[in-house]
């Protein structure tokens, strides 16, 4: 075994454990508190069953008859006529879209008999290439969620749907007669589909004067301000992150949604290997997801990082050929020089370097002149049309905060008679300063579309049971523009009424079905010849090909970006500093609920936060400085004064948070009917400002004398410097290539090895964390491929979580600029697995192909298989996660995986029911499983195809050629448990000017 | 006729004080059988009987709810079921140690302690099965940890410990309650002859398998309890050894040891011993048996406590040293958590009370006193249990990969099994003193005899 | 004082000793027994249909091929049962009015699925596959007995753990060539040793006795 501390500490920094213990102040006695919180009897379930029962409800796997093999005599219903095209107990695949933030992600649809089980991203689609994200994993358990809205509401009595379509008709025909529409009035959920924008032309026809709003809380209209700024016309951009050598990221987590994330990420970590190696710099405030993956990472308070564009500029400008950028640096004039002005230089040079083969992004969050910099810089640099293209923009609403506060401005006018709400519970994601839920009552006729009967539902007049996106006929618009036809795996189950007849009936459309008003619509916008051979096309595609938004030519015209410099450097003059008793306040999307409409989705509310791997709560997350400064630790509930408003909150205590600023995490606190998001977390909105969406100073922290126990489920941070997640500098791999050589290959034994290469697979799983994003998509997609339980707040507390597949996030060098990485960790499956022998009947055995085999239904839970376990991947079933489940839940199983009872082990099992059924295909077929046909799970869900499986039997798969990699270790080799799964060394490029 | 007491200059103290003879004997054992049951009898068995309905509510709530009512997690898997069963099969182990191996030694002290000893190993051992069956997740499988052919074709995992300690804790069980049945026989035959109501008469005249006292019957008794004393003796390696393969045949550090065997046979005659004392000390008093179970069998009690003591603290020692010696990280750190974790307290209590507290049986005058003595074994008691926490839960809870690293914390069904489990041996013990002689009165007698002789001899010379 | 037992105690007890000795051992080997026996197994249980459907009719006398009703058995785990409109496919034709049918005809008509019995029930943890079996040479009637004899199916193999591993450990006896599978009478013939030999190559049977192959 390696001797401690030989190699490798990532790029020699020392390692830390978790804050507490960094601190030194009396850790023991902290970690005591942590651990034994007062009253903590109320956690023990043998009390607290029902209240646990009840958190659950919505998110129990289906109830297992015990072990007993005589069960009560059993049915088979066959069809009275078999659908075409279905062989009973084989899944068929459907090709469809989810938006999100107005863009779709095509999807793949796996269905048993008419049950869709399982979604997987669709390779040929533009902005899924195949992968998919934790929210479209997540979608099916929210298609199925019994809590859904199901019957059609006036002021809470039920009345029929066609009862509805009467009363608005009626309504519409009155105001179209008296004065077209003028109080009529449109909210919508974001979206770019084609049918929407035809039926608002067609609308605009019928009623003249009535208008569309969008709204959608983390929408990006800074952005497109930003383009008008630079280019003085309006277009979207596509990155492409694979022709990047360099790339300044100003607060822009482009590996998170509402962009085109899955496609950014696939191009991003591309570049993250030795050969091709790019270079991240990451201006940001908290630390997010792209933060993690930087070479060099910049904390600023968001209100800094303008300011930091600004000082790019003018150092840009020194550079040879760049001095078309002159008029905007002289803009911002002289600037007070900042204390990481080294910090410019190097990132000045770096870019001026890489001319054509670099990007400069901003994020939603900054201001319109930050956005138009980076174009600014973009184009002088020579990148558009290299690593990033302006596209016409793909048509949509204006949907951000502006666009909210007009239409509240409307109904306080009393201009509104009739609004018609189809964005996602508003009156719950709007600003508190609009005070938009009194605004919706006071409407006249409200109309509310929506999934469930939340915040929005209360206050209108109508409320009406949207189809899920997987229930219902639709279209949308991919990230470049592409369209989608979407369409449904099964007919709504709770009675969902479809957006498409909701929209169609206001043009009198209230006897045709979806499908035919989709259908009708792209017959009249298109070719009539061939259509349903053209029609079967695109659904089979999931896309209709060539339809993505055409590049525009633009060049810079910083005429309106200099003068909107000016101005701001006016405003300037006037402003304060921020004092220190006031911090700044940071809005941020939710890694896990998005903007609250994902809330009641069990599966995300149990996600650790790819960050702060807290579940079940959202946190005030403060640097630790600043955290020392106001002598607060995790778990301080604290109240938070902001523009008179004030809420409270627990704190997390986030290494890398930029200090004197506190991020606030959007989405939870739901006061709705769902019962699994009611309660979780505090409502952020509730400080929201119509006036600085984004961030603002002025924010006042209070301690309180609470505590609110967070379910953190990794506490411990440092890797107490063993050779865990291996992290270090590209020059260092490369002057000693051969570094790796003792955490791999054959350890000393006493017994000859089982030799695996006689049998016809062997296989085997690679980990590459150069490319791991830790978005922790396959986290969830395992936990719906495998019927993974919920186990709720009370039991992640007794730290029993349930997921088959963890991510471990490791800190390392400073507490306040520490180096993370993220390192998936399942079981590895090891061929001398220390498991196996210490099971008392054999419950858990190994396979002839090397897997590590886990039997249920042998297994009696003595729990010794997780006691000698190094890696502590299994997971037992303390109680019966599985039973009291609601119908329409047990729906969502995969048929094709065990439920689990209580009392048994469970754990990774490589999708062993994959590889069963690739087996027998290609047996029956007289072939072997090709290498990729057969992926698992969470392999097919990651965007940044860090995982990849296959057989080491054949030397010419992929997963045989990374085990061959220079930058391949086992994950405690030491112990000599020869794991399955290799681990492929993090690379990283940092800039020797920072060094 | 002259006292045993001060047969021996070098020896004052005596195994039997005071003026005795087979009457007087006879009286003294089997009157608390003979009285009227007392009242303190009633308070103190009624407290057993809650007791054991805790117990008994635990029971069920881990059956109904599942492991999840107890506060084990991941990585915590094993935690309060575990310590227990370890902490009362150590308990199990005076019985054997001190009538078989004693025996075969024929040490003279042990003929007025071992019935006490060998009940008490009954009740520990009865006590201590429980645990294995209630741990399971799912107990109602638990024969599949007996190898026999089946439907399935499928034996027990041989390589792992557990099917292991089904045999040889059940094993253990047999044995010593054969034992204890052959020694009790011509007590019951007393008793039978003695008794005055008839119904006791019948009922102990059952038991004692019409026992006439023959010398043919005497002859074939000696020799059973000779054989089963012999077969006794490696039962009490072997059973402690197998459970503390339990741990020694993984690979977690603090568990992984070779020095596990002896050290935990050690420290099961520790606490063991512990237990006899605490009980003991008391019945005698309440129960008039201080001139048969005299200062002389407490102050060597307290040697074989010193004694064990001494060898558990080089166990504790060695683990340490082999921690550092080892060079190995993991190693090294599960030792520094131990002494400065979360759950130091722990470790430092064990010290105290098993290596520490012990040492002041130096001191003869503290060997020969009664409260002192009870107090210790008290603490022994309490220090052998925090010492098989510390092995089990503290080594689990931070092991190799520290993101799964976590605390562990009881639930009130931790604690109902613990407190249950004694409160049951409580009560059986109760009813143990109350209708059976806790002194073996024949061998008693036959010891007086021997003592007279020797006395004889001694004055004669 | 009167004895205390008379005489006959010491058989008496004795016998009482032998009893309490016994009792256990007996018990446990009826258990043993019992479940092994067709009472738990479930073979050779008449189990009652909503409709009579004889086999020994459509098999037998009309020599119709298993395939052609339980359609996806070469192609799914499932062999599948077959829709009604499979059934009013001939019905429609023949025995139209034949009230044996009446059940049939009118859930065909109304759509209400036909209520079927499961006969062969495996735990909800066995994952069974039909298809790689009739694909690899197994014989319907090797599992399913002869089904062309029966009037009502009936399980006539005991369907445990250790029956199937038996033949997933030495499959050869139990092959037969592919396009025999559906056939209620083949036998070998000639060297059946050989021949036995020679399928396992020909029809490429490797059997795997891994857990996962039938437990997931």
């Amino acid at each position: 075994m390696s001797s401690s501390g030989s190699w490798p500490e990532p790029s020699g920094e020392r390692q830390w454990r978790s804050i507490e213990e960094r601190e030194g102040s009396a850790e023991l006695r902290a970690a005591l508190e942590r651990e034994f919180p007062a009253g903590a009897a109320e956690l023990s379930d043998g009390i607290d069953r029902r209240s646990f029962i009840q958190l659950l409800g919505a998110s129990l796997a289906a109830s297992a008859v015990g072990a007993c093999t005589s069960a009560p005599a059993e049915r088979i219903l066959p069809y009275t006529r078999q659908p075409v095209g279905l062989t009973p107990g084989n899944p068929l695949h459907f090709a469809t879209a989810l938006s999100l933030g107005g863009r779709a992600t095509g999807v793949l649809a796996t269905s048993w008999e008419g049950r869709p089980t399982k979604l997987e991203g669709n390779p040929l689609h533009p902005s899924s290439q195949g992968s998919s994200g934790v929210f479209e994993q997540a979608a099916l358990l929210q298609l199925y969620d019994p809590q859904r809205a199901r019957l059609v509401k006036q002021r809470g009595t039920p009345r029929a749907w066609k009862t509805f379509l009467l009363d608005a008709s009626l309504r519409l025909s009155a105001s179209a007669k008296k004065d077209q529409g003028a109080g009529l009035r449109f909210l919508l959920e974001p979206n770019a589909s084609p049918f929407v924008a035809d039926f608002r032309t067609r609308m605009a026809q019928a009623y003249r004067n009535a208008r569309f709003y969008g709204y959608d809380p983390l929408a990006d209209d800074n952005g497109p301000r930003g383009v008008q700024l630079a280019f003085g016309q309006p277009s979207d951009v596509q990155w492409d992150f694979s022709k990047a050598d360099v790339v300044v990221s100003l607060d822009g987590d482009f590996l998170q949604p509402p962009g085109p994330h899955l496609r950014h990420a696939r191009a991003f970590s591309q570049r993250r290997e030795p050969a091709r190696l790019n270079r991240l710099y990451s201006i940001e405030s908290t630390l997010t997801i792209t933060g993690m993956m930087a070479d060099h990472r910049l904390r600023l308070r968001p209100s800094e990082i303008q300011l930091f564009a600004l000082e790019l500029v003018q150092e840009l400008v020194q550079q040879p050929g760049l001095s078309s950028l002159s008029g905007v640096s002289q803009a911002s004039g002289q600037l007070a020089r900042s204390e990481h002005l080294k910090w410019v230089k190097a990132v000045a040079s770096d870019l001026a370097r890489h001319r054509g083969r670099s990007i400069v992004i901003a994020g939603p969050s900054q201001p319109p002149i930050v956005h138009g910099l980076a174009h600014a810089i973009n184009a002088v640099l020579g990148n558009l049309g290299q690593t990033l293209q302006l596209i016409r923009p793909v048509a949509g609403v204006e949907s951000g905060v502006a666009s909210l506060s007009a239409l509240a401005d409307e109904i306080k006018q009393g201009a509104v008679e009739m609004l018609v709400i189809t964005a996602r519970n508003p009156v719950y994601s709007a600003p508190a300063d609009l005070d938009f839920g009194k605004r919706v009552a006071s409407v006249p006729d409200s109309i509310y579309h929506g999934l469930y009967e939340d915040e929005t539902w209360e206050k209108v007049q109508w409320g009406i049971p949207a189809a899920h996106p997987l229930e219902t006929w639709s279209d949308a618009r991919a990230h470049d523009g592409t369209v989608s036809i979407v369409q449904p795996l099964i007919a709504p189950l709770f009675n969902g009424i479809p957006e498409v007849e909701l929209l169609a009936s206001f043009l009198g459309v209230i006897d045709k079905s979806a499908h035919q008003i989709l259908r009708e619509f792209w017959i009249e916008h298109g070719p009539a010849a061939a259509f349903e051979q053209r029609w079967e096309r695109w659904l089979a595609d999931g896309f209709i090909a060539n339809t993505a938004s055409p590049s525009v030519q633009a060049a810079l015209r910083p005429d309106s970006l200099i003068s909107a410099i000016r101005d701001w450097v006016k405003e300037q003059q006037g402003q304060v500093r921020s004092t220190p008793d006031t911090l700044e306040v940071n809005f941020v999307g939710d890694y896990k609920v998005y903007d609250g409409r994902f809330a009641n989705n069990a599966w995300l509310q149990e996600l650790p936060n790819p960050i702060t791997k807290v579940t079940w709560d959202n946190a005030a997350l403060i640097s630790p400085a600043t955290a020392r400064r106001l002598g607060l630790e995790r778990d301080d509930v604290v109240l938070l004064q902001y523009r008179g408003r004030q809420i409270e909150a627990p704190v997390y205590v986030l290494p890398g948070h930029a200090d004197d600023t506190v991020s606030l995490p959007l989405g939870y606190g739901r006061s709705g009917a769902e019962s699994v998001a009611r309660g979780v977390g505090f409502n952020a909105f509730a400080l929201r400002h119509s006036a600085a969406p984004w961030f603002d100073r002025g924010l006042i922290v209070k301690k309180l004398s609470r505590k609110h126990k967070l379910a953190v489920t990794h506490d411990h941070w440092a890797m107490e410097g063993r050779d865990l997640a291996i992290q270090y500098a590209v020059e260092r791999f490369e002057k000693e290539p051969n570094a790796l050589e003792q955490l791999r290959g054959p350890t000393e034994t006493l017994y000859n090895p089982v030799n695996f290469d006689r049998e016809q697979y062997k296989w085997a799983m690679a980990i590459d964390l150069s490319r791991c994003i830790g978005c922790s998509a396959c986290v969830v997609a395992c936990q719906a491929e495998n019927n993974i339980p919920v186990v709720g707040k009370v039991n992640v507390l007794k730290s029993r979580e349930m997921h088959w597949l963890r991510i471990d996030r490791y800190f390392s060098g400073t507490l306040e600029d520490p180096a993370v990485i993220t390192q998936p960790v399942a079981c590895v499956h090891c061929e001398k697995a220390p498991c196996e022998y210490v099971c008392p009947v054999n419950a858990t055995v190994h396979s002839d192909e090397g897997l590590n085999e886990m039997v249920y239904n042998r297994c009696v839970g003595t729990r010794y298989c997780s006691n000698n376990c190094p890696y502590k991947v299994r997971r037992f079933n303390y109680l019966h996660y599985t039973q009291n489940k609601p119908k329409s839940e047990r729906m969502l199983m995969n048929p094709d995986v065990t439920v689990r009872a209580r009392g048994v082990m469970e754990k990774c099992t490589y999708c062993v029911q994959r590889i069963e059924r690739a087996r027998i295909q290609s047996r029956i077929e007289g072939r072997a499983i090709r290498d990729g046909e057969l992926t698992t799970a969470c392999q097919q869900a990651c965007p940044a195809q860090a995982i990849t499986f296959g057989s080491l039997n054949d030397a010419n798969s992929a997963v045989a050629r990374l085990h061959r990699d220079q930058r391949r270790y086992d994950l405690l080799h030491e112990l000599g448990t020869l794991p399955r799964t290799a681990y492929l060394a993090r690379v990283k490029n940092p800039n020797p000017e920072l060094a | 006729m002259q006292p045993a007491a001060s047969a021996d200059p070098l020896d004052p103290l005596p195994l039997i004080a005071g003026r005795q003879d087979s009457d007087s004997l006879t009286r003294i054992i089997f009157t608390p059988v003979w009285e009227k049951t007392r009242r303190g009898w009633w308070f103190l068995f009624l407290l057993g009987l809650a007791g054991t309905g805790l117990l008994t509510a635990a029971i069920t709530v881990t059956f109904k709810e599942g492991i999840g009512s107890w506060g084990n997690n991941m990585p915590v898997a094993w935690a309060f079921g575990i310590t227990d069963f370890v902490w009362w099969i150590g308990i199990g182990h005076a019985g054997t140690l001190i009538s078989a191996i004693l025996l075969l030694f024929q040490q003279k002290w042990r003929n007025s302690i071992n019935r006490f000893a060998e009940t008490m190993t009954l009740f520990a051992v009865m006590c201590a099965g429980m645990f294995p069956v209630l741990h399971l997740g799912r107990p109602w499988f638990a024969y599949w940890l007996v190898p026999y052919p089946n439907r399935m074709t499928i034996w027990p995992q041989f390589k792992s410990a557990l099917p292991w300690d089904v045999v040889a804790v059940s094993t253990y069980f047999t044995v010593s309650l054969l034992f204890w049945y052959v020694g009790l026989v011509p007590d019951f035959a007393s008793l039978r002859d003695a008794s005055y109501s008839r119904l006791k008469r019948i009922v102990y005249g059952i038991f004692a398998l019409g026992w006439r006292g023959s010398s043919r019957q005497w002859h074939h008794h000696k020799i059973a309890y000779l054989l089963l004393g012999g077969l006794a003796t490696p039962l009490v390696v072997s059973v402690h050894t197998i459970v503390s393969f339990d741990f020694a045949i993984s690979q977690l550090p603090g568990w992984h040891t070779t020095l596990f065997p002896p050290y935990f046979v050690a420290g099961a005659i520790f606490s063991g011993f512990a237990m006899v004392l605490t009980l003991i000390i008391p019945a005698r008093r309440i129960l008039g048996l201080e001139e048969i179970i005299t200062l002389k069998h407490i102050d060597n009690m307290n040697k074989v406590v010193l004694a064990t003591s001494m060898m558990v603290g080089y166990g504790y020692l060695m683990e340490t040293f082999i921690g550092w010696y080892s060079a190995d990280k993991y190693e090294l750190f599960s030792v520094a958590n131990r002494m400065f974790g979360p759950f130091a307290y722990m470790f430092w209590l064990l010290i105290l009370c098993n290596v520490l507290a012990p040492q002041v049986f130096w001191s003869r005058k503290i060997r020969t006193n009664v409260v002192a003595t009870w107090i210790v074994s008290i603490l022994v008691n309490v220090g052998m249990w925090s010492e098989r926490f510390v092995i089990v839960v503290v080594s689990l809870h931070r092991d190799f990969l520290p993101s799964s690293w976590a605390m562990y914390k009881p639930t009130w069904v931790d604690f109902g099994l613990l407190f249950g489990t004694i409160s049951f041996f409580g009560t059986l013990f109760l009813l143990f003193l109350r209708f059976l002689p806790a002194i073996s009165a024949t061998e008693t007698k036959e010891l007086y005899k021997e003592l007279s002789e020797e006395h004889a001899e001694a004055t004669a010379a | 004082m009167s004895a205390l037992f008379p005489r006959s105690s010491n058989t008496v007890f004795r016998v009482v000793v032998l009893v309490l000795l016994a009792t256990p051992l007996i018990a446990l080997g009826t258990l043993y027994a019992y479940s092994y026996s067709p009472f738990y197994t479930g073979q050779y249980s008449q189990i009652q249909q909503v409709v009579q459907f004889d086999h020994r009719h459509h098999v037998w006398d009309d020599g119709i091929d298993c395939r052609y009703c339980h359609q996806s058995v070469e192609r799914s785990p499932s062999a599948g049962l077959p829709s009604t409109s499979v059934c009013m496919g001939c019905h429609e034709q023949i025995w139209n009015k034949s009230p044996l049918l009446d059940e049939v005809r009118a859930r065909y008509f109304t759509d209400r699925a036909i209520p079927w019995s499961r006969v062969h029930r495996l735990p909800y943890f066995v994952y069974f596959n039909h298809s790689i079996h009739v694909n690899k040479g197994v014989g319907c009637v090797t599992c399913h007995g002869r089904v062309d004899r029966m009037a009502h199916v009936e399980q006539v193999a005991p369907l445990t753990m250790g029956w199937c591993v038996d033949c997933h450990r030495d499959p050869e006896s139990q092959l037969r060539p592919v396009e025999e599978v559906t056939s209620m009478t083949w036998a070998p013939s000639g060297d059946r040793p050989q021949l036995a030999h020679e399928l396992m190559k020909k029809n490429d049977v490797h059997t795997r006795i891994s857990c996962t192959t039938c437990h997931r």
